[in-house]
């Protein structure tokens, strides 16, 4: 392991610590990551744009200011990416799509400008599926890969906010969750994802519009790291008006090393439906016993309308979107990939009055879930109920209405829900296959009790190792490179 | 629920969408689909739905 290895791995936390006491330089840490952006990234495609002059620029920005005394908190001078789905004055912001290419947005979202504020730096911006929507076949700024195996997906949408940490491409990112689309990347790729309740971040600046259920958050290499990230975009924002006025805690203050007196509960339909993979399973089975050995009482549940969360997003979260693309989709049809076009028209011919019964179905599901969870702190099962697949496996291939269900819906069962329930859910480590490949485990928390998802994750990640273990892309990578499969 | 393709090219006509013949038999096959899991979703739900009002799915109260 070489030296910018370890300092590409570090924690955002530590190296925050090491600028501030001025033993590691903001420029050196971007630099590092710049370079290790070149060595892999054609084969990962995490990025779409890297903004190598402006970071730097601002990495020497900050060291100036650092060494005036002007210190701006823990994220000052940290390297983070966004999923270019999120807004960034000068820095073209494409969504994954030819049709937005040359856009260059006037102004920042808000979530990017509240990490300015906090000093960190914008190295890049994450490639992700075709408007943040999954099911993308073929990927306009190159396919993205994980960095555990590049034959393997990163999941959907936000895959370059996922792949970028796990592969010491930067000290976190920001990435969107609509149903999965934060969670499910962090999974496939070994690292932390948030999705905050809906109203914790402003929504403002980036583009989504699945107005009831979008959401931003973090994805990093440690539990501490997320709620660093999350404290600095966190809060009320008159540019949303969606967006809570409660007031933003101090997430690591919640920390505790053991967790007695915090009820928890598997979801027996989410946790183990048919078809989830043995070593997801066994790991989720250890996972379980560490909560117990911590000390949480830990039970079960069941919440059988949890299994219509997924085609009640699809007839009422796509509906809101796709009616934001109905004009594109009369006049460019063929420059949108195949799996984002056939799904916004899907979504375009919902009939009215479905989508109005869809939306009372949803709150009906959402009260279910929001009834476990006031008996249980926190409600668990696995992230993803099977390991990242074969990229060609990973396609949204529609030949049948069996293929609909199989491989649009019932593969989400295990993250939609908590997206319908707008809670808070956090995606982090769990444990690998016998072939390498990371397992998630899901925690999800009442309305405005990130709290407590951190502070179980956090124990669970001081009690297992899963956090401290990071792909060697130059093995990882080689048998691609051999074949001459990366794209240029 | 089993929509005919001519009740897909119907449906779209209606809002001015033009769905290419390579396209339409997955757009059926998804919208009809999805029209089904409403079908049971309306079998399991369809009182309480009854009884819900689509509030949209924000946290005005303090308990939630």
């Amino acid at each position: 392991m070489t030296i910018d290895r370890n300092l590409a791995f570090l924690s955002a936390a530590e190296q925050g610590r090491m600028i501030r006491s001025r033993k590691l330089s903001p420029v050196d840490l971007v630099q590092s990551y710049l370079d290790r952006i070149g060595s892999y990234d054609d084969v990962l495609r995490a990025y779409i744009t890297v903004c190598a002059e402006s970071a730097l620029a601002a990495a020497r920005n900050a060291e100036r200011e650092i060494a005036a005394g002007n210190w701006r908190g823990p994220l000052h001078g940290i390297p983070y990416g966004v999923k270019d789905q999120i807004c960034t004055r000068g820095v073209r912001t494409t969504l994954g799509s030819k049709i937005n290419a040359d856009y260059v947005p006037d102004f920042d979202a808000t979530v990017v400008a509240k990490l300015e504020r906090a000093g960190a730096i914008l190295i890049g911006k994450e490639n992700l599926h075709e408007f943040g929507k999954g099911g993308t076949n073929v990927f306009p700024y190159g396919q993205p890969r994980n960095p555990w195996n590049p034959e393997r997906t990163p999941s959907s949408s936000s895959s370059g906010s996922g792949i970028a940490p796990a592969a010491g491409f930067c000290s976190g990112s920001l990435g969107e969750d609509t149903g999965g689309s934060i969670r499910g990347p962090a999974a496939a790729n070994g690292v932390v994802g948030l999705r905050p309740t809906y109203g914790r971040v402003s929504r403002y600046g980036a583009i989504m519009h699945a107005w009831h259920s979008d959401t931003i958050g973090p994805v990093t290499r440690t539990v501490e790291d997320n709620a660093l990230l999350l404290s600095a975009i966190a809060g009320y924002d008159e540019l949303d008006a969606l967006t809570s006025k409660r007031a933003v805690p101090d997430f690591l203050s919640a920390f505790t090393p053991d967790l007695k007196g915090l009820r928890v509960a598997t979801v027996t339909e989410m946790a183990w439906p048919e078809g989830v993979h043995a070593e997801v399973r066994s790991a989720f089975e250890r996972a379980l016993r560490v909560l117990k050995e911590l000390g949480a009482e830990v039970g079960e549940v069941s919440l059988p309308w949890a299994k219509h969360a997924i085609p009640l997003q699809m007839l009422t979260s796509d509906a809101d979107s796709a009616s934001m693309y109905r004009d594109l989709l009369r006049t460019r049809w063929n420059d949108f990939d195949v799996g984002t076009r056939t799904r916004m028209a899907t979504a375009l011919l919902v009939p009215a009055p479905v989508y109005s019964r869809a939306m009372r179905a949803r709150a009906v599901v959402r009260r279910q879930i929001l009834n476990a969870l006031t008996h249980w702190d926190a409600l668990l099962c696995p992230t993803n109920l099977n390991p990242p697949a074969l990229i060609a496996d990973a396609r949204e291939q529609v030949k049948s209405k069996a293929d609909v269900t199989q491989r649009l819906i019932l593969r989400r069962i295990s993250t939609h829900p908590f997206g319908v329930a707008n809670t808070p859910a956090l995606a982090l480590p769990m444990g690998f296959t016998r072939d390498g490949l990371p397992l998630s485990l899901q925690i999800a928390g009442r309305p405005f009790a990130e709290e407590t998802v951190y502070r179980i994750g956090h124990a669970f990640e001081r009690a297992t190792p899963w956090h401290q273990r990071h792909p060697d892309l130059d093995h990882t990578l080689a048998g691609v490179r051999e074949r001459g499969t990366a794209e240029a | 629920m089993e929509l005919t393709t001519e009740q897909l090219r119907a449906m779209a006509g209606a809002i001015g969408l033009d769905i290419p013949e390579a396209d339409r038999e997955n757009v059926r096959l998804r919208l009809s689909t999805l029209l089904s899991e409403m079908e049971i979703i309306e079998r399991e739900l369809g009182r309480e739905m009854e009884r819900t009002e689509p509030v949209p799915p924000v946290y005005p109260h303090e308990e939630f």
